[in-house]
């Protein structure tokens, strides 16, 4: 039985093209990038055209790409680089951040920065004007994600941005935008952004893929030192596969955008119509979010338990955030959402990505309705 | 200076075994060079109430590896020398020069040399060998006192005609009998610290430990599987490849959650699992259980319970830690590298339907009436039918 693979927001499977793209360089084409002979020259040439594909989908021939070993990475770079820059000030974050920006900024509390969390409305967005009161000229950065992984909420940064730069007009300002390729337009212009991280494996490129793409005017220091890889702020002989891939699969994200939304608003519209059926089962929904991340707080047992009860439907779904789920820590995002601990356990998050069918969508649904006699009685 | 070209592997009670000693030597020998073999080229043999390993590469790798081998008191990674005073004096000498050279030190240092002569051929007694030696070695050596009683640093010389050895360091062995001495045990294995702890604990006296563990999936992920694996896998390191039973446990934890009084859930559950794991020893030929029972330590494991669970054993039931403070096991887990492995978040097949208040004293009664009301004969048999094994070799 092939799996039904439906936790696209955890990682998604890589696309052939992207595959085809990345093979000559986990083989033949074997040169250190920074060597000046034919084959090193090649290697560089590909990494330079990586980035300007980068640069041209994200609209952002004018500024920085720099590629890492993924997003956790980005976000790291762009968090620390950018306070550690400044020296102490405040540092804002948002209250349902991913671990990649919560614990940098939890690390810079312990180098005397002083951190804050922007505070959420009632429909869980961000609540712009208790936040602009409190943000001062002290700022130093702020960051925040523009699509949540958990359940999906799109966040107004724009606008927030734009305040915030008048209100502290030497703060960073970073959006996480990992959740966010693919499915809205990115570039930092638009974002009010000095920054924006992006990975690969959530848009069908390879695991260990990311960039950050920093404002040209951007001040900030580098987290790995060593040669003058990536403009001195990431050395490290470059992963010309990982990069090369990453490229190909932005590219492709860009290319699908509108049929992904499209595709991903049936899904979820297929989802919405199958629970109708059911009692006891609702999908969280805020005033604004994206269609392919569904939080779907189920009855009776553990979420955990409906996880690997749809295992044996041959279906794979996410359980609060992956990066959470291992270390049976409670998800800091959901509960930053509002709910009790007891509720976050019946979370569910089913995601879609660009090769999810309604028919996929339709097997989840069936074997929930199956499992419901088995586990919805169950006391939690 | 060169790497050692021989290890010295001490073994201890063995020597006391009378008529067996010539099989338990075998047996260990055939243990250390299983252990050595993944590291690289190595000649195994056994001589004068010693293991001598001639290992071609790693040496310093192959002592510590030597050193965890069950029936092995010390090892001294060695320097084979030709049989005469001069050899033996240049050895020494370079011996203790690498030794000063890697050493910073302050306070005066205690040294002796101490020579064991099995050749009697030899021209020299151990005693006068051992002063020629030091008079030898610490020529222009400052603070360095000669005490034969408490050295800081003893150097051993062995002198046995052909092959003669000179060695510095003595890394402690976990002592014990050599695995395949005691017979065979089926240690029932979770994702906890103990269980793995009480394997090592029964191969450490001989016993090849087998391993069976139950799975409680869908309840329950793949990924508790997984991790028990992992720990059998470690903890093979000290015996050499296992077997593992994997016994599907969910619709008999279904039948007892349906059947059977809510607070009795726990004790239920155990009983089952020593029943299979009983049927299991049986067919594999397994003379024991191994559990990581200690008293007192959970609802389950008062005297009452672990009474009541052991009804359960056609054959005996092994509970090395059932003294142990739960810090006493968590100190050897550490040691034997299982700790961290266990401390990985996974849920234990025993947390399913968990009774809000599990029973502390069962009673022999009540189980007996609960288990009336199970088909017991059909989950014995069916979870019997669909239980995997699998071989589980450290080094994969």
């Amino acid at each position: 039985m092939e799996a039904i693979y439906l936790d696209n927001a955890a990682s998604t499977p890589v696309a052939e093209a992207v595959r085809q793209r990345m093979l000559p360089f986990l083989g033949i084409e074997c040169a250190n990038p920074s060597t000046r002979y034919a084959s090193g020259v090649r290697a560089a040439a590909a990494i330079e055209a990586a980035r300007r594909k980068v640069q041209r989908v994200l609209c952002a021939q004018d500024h920085q790409v720099i590629f890492t070993a993924g997003g956790t990475e980005a976000n790291n770079l762009a968090v620390l680089g950018a306070a550690r820059s400044r020296g102490p000030g405040s540092v804002w974050i948002g209250a349902t951040e991913h671990a990649s920006v919560r614990r940098p900024s939890q690390a810079l509390a312990q180098e005397g920065h002083q951190v804050r969390t922007l505070p959420l409305d009632a429909q869980g967005g961000l609540d712009l004007e208790r936040a602009l009161a409190s943000i001062g000229p002290d700022t130093t950065v702020v960051a925040h994600m523009l699509v949540n992984n958990e359940v999906g909420t799109r966040y107004a940064i724009a606008p927030f941005f734009a305040a915030v730069r008048r209100k502290a007009p030497r703060a960073h300002l970073h959006v996480d935008c990992i959740q966010g390729l693919g499915k809205l337009d990115l570039s930092l212009e638009e974002l009010n952004a000095d920054s924006l991280s992006i990975s690969a494996h959530k848009v069908h490129g390879p695991k260990g893929s990311g960039a950050l793409v920093l404002h040209r005017n951007a001040k900030i220091t580098p987290l790995i030192h060593g040669g003058p890889h990536e403009g001195g702020l990431r050395a490290g002989t470059e992963n010309v596969a990982g990069i090369v891939g990453l490229a190909e699969a932005v590219h492709l994200a860009s290319e699908h955008q509108l049929a992904f939304v499209a595709s991903a608003e049936a899904c979820r519209h297929a989802l919405d119509a199958g629970l109708r059926r059911l009692a006891g089962f609702q999908a969280r929904r805020t005033t604004d979010s994206v269609a392919s991340i569904v939080s779907l707080t189920v009855p009776g047992a553990p979420g955990e338990v409906w996880q690997h009860h749809l295992e044996e439907f041959g279906l794979e779904v996410g359980l609060g955030s992956a990066c959470q789920s291992k270390s049976g820590e409670i998800s800091p995002a959901l509960k930053a959402l509002g709910l009790p601990d007891r509720d976050v356990r019946q979370v569910l998050r089913i995601s879609f990505s660009r090769t999810t069918s309604v028919q996929e969508v339709q097997a989840l649904v069936d074997a929930l309705e199956r499992l419901v006699p088995r586990l919805a009685e169950v006391p939690a | 200076m060169r790497d050692p070209d021989a290890l010295v592997i001490r073994y201890g009670e063995l020597a006391l075994k009378g008529g067996n000693r010539r099989r338990y030597e075998q047996i260990l020998r055939r243990n250390v060079a299983k252990a050595l073999k993944p590291l690289g080229e190595v000649e195994v043999s056994v001589a004068h109430a010693r293991i001598l390993a001639y290992p071609k590469q790693r040496a310093m790798a192959m002592a510590r590896r030597a050193a965890e081998v069950f029936g092995v008191t010390s090892v001294s990674p060695a320097y084979r020398v030709e049989a005469n005073v001069e050899a033996i004096c240049a050895q020494a000498g370079e011996v203790l020069d690498d030794y000063f050279a890697r050493t910073i030190r302050g306070a005066t240092l205690r040294f002796r040399v101490r020579v064991k002569r099995a050749d009697k051929a030899f021209p020299m007694r151990s005693g006068e060998l051992e002063r020629v030696v030091a008079d030898h070695v610490l020529i222009g050596k400052e603070g360095i006192e000669i005490d034969l009683r408490e050295a800081d640093l003893t150097l051993g010389i062995e002198v046995r005609g052909t092959e003669n050895y000179v060695f510095l360091e003595r890394l402690a062995g976990p002592g014990g009998l050599p695995v395949g001495t005691s017979g065979r045990g089926l240690c029932l294995l979770s994702g906890g610290i103990d269980s793995p702890v009480a394997a090592w604990l029964t191969m450490k006296r001989g016993m090849g430990v087998g391993f069976v563990s139950f799975d409680s999936f869908p309840y329950i992920g793949e990924g508790s599987m997984r991790k028990i694996e992992d720990l059998a896998r470690r903890v093979t390191r000290f015996q050499g490849p296992a077997q593992w039973f994997v016994v599907p446990f969910t619709q008999i934890q279904e039948a007892i959650r349906d059947s059977c009084p809510e607070r009795y859930r726990v004790v239920l559950y155990r009983r089952m699992m020593t029943r299979l794991a009983s049927a299991i020893a049986q067919r594999a030929g397994y003379l024991a259980l191994v559990t990581g029972e200690s008293l007192g330590q959970v609802a389950s494991q008062t005297i009452e319970n672990i009474d009541l669970i052991g009804r359960a054993a056609d054959r005996v039931i092994l509970r090395p830690l059932i003294t142990y403070d739960k810090e006493e096991a968590v100190t050897l887990a550490r040691r034997i590298g299982t700790l961290e492995l266990s401390s990985r978040p996974e849920p234990d097949c025993c947390t399913i339907f968990q009774p809000r208040a599990p029973v502390i004293f069962g009673q022999v009664e009540d189980c007996e009436f609960a288990e009336s009301k199970l088909p017991m004969e059909s989950l014995l048999r069916d979870a019997l039918d669909r239980t995997r094994v699998q071989v589980l070799d450290p080094n994969e």
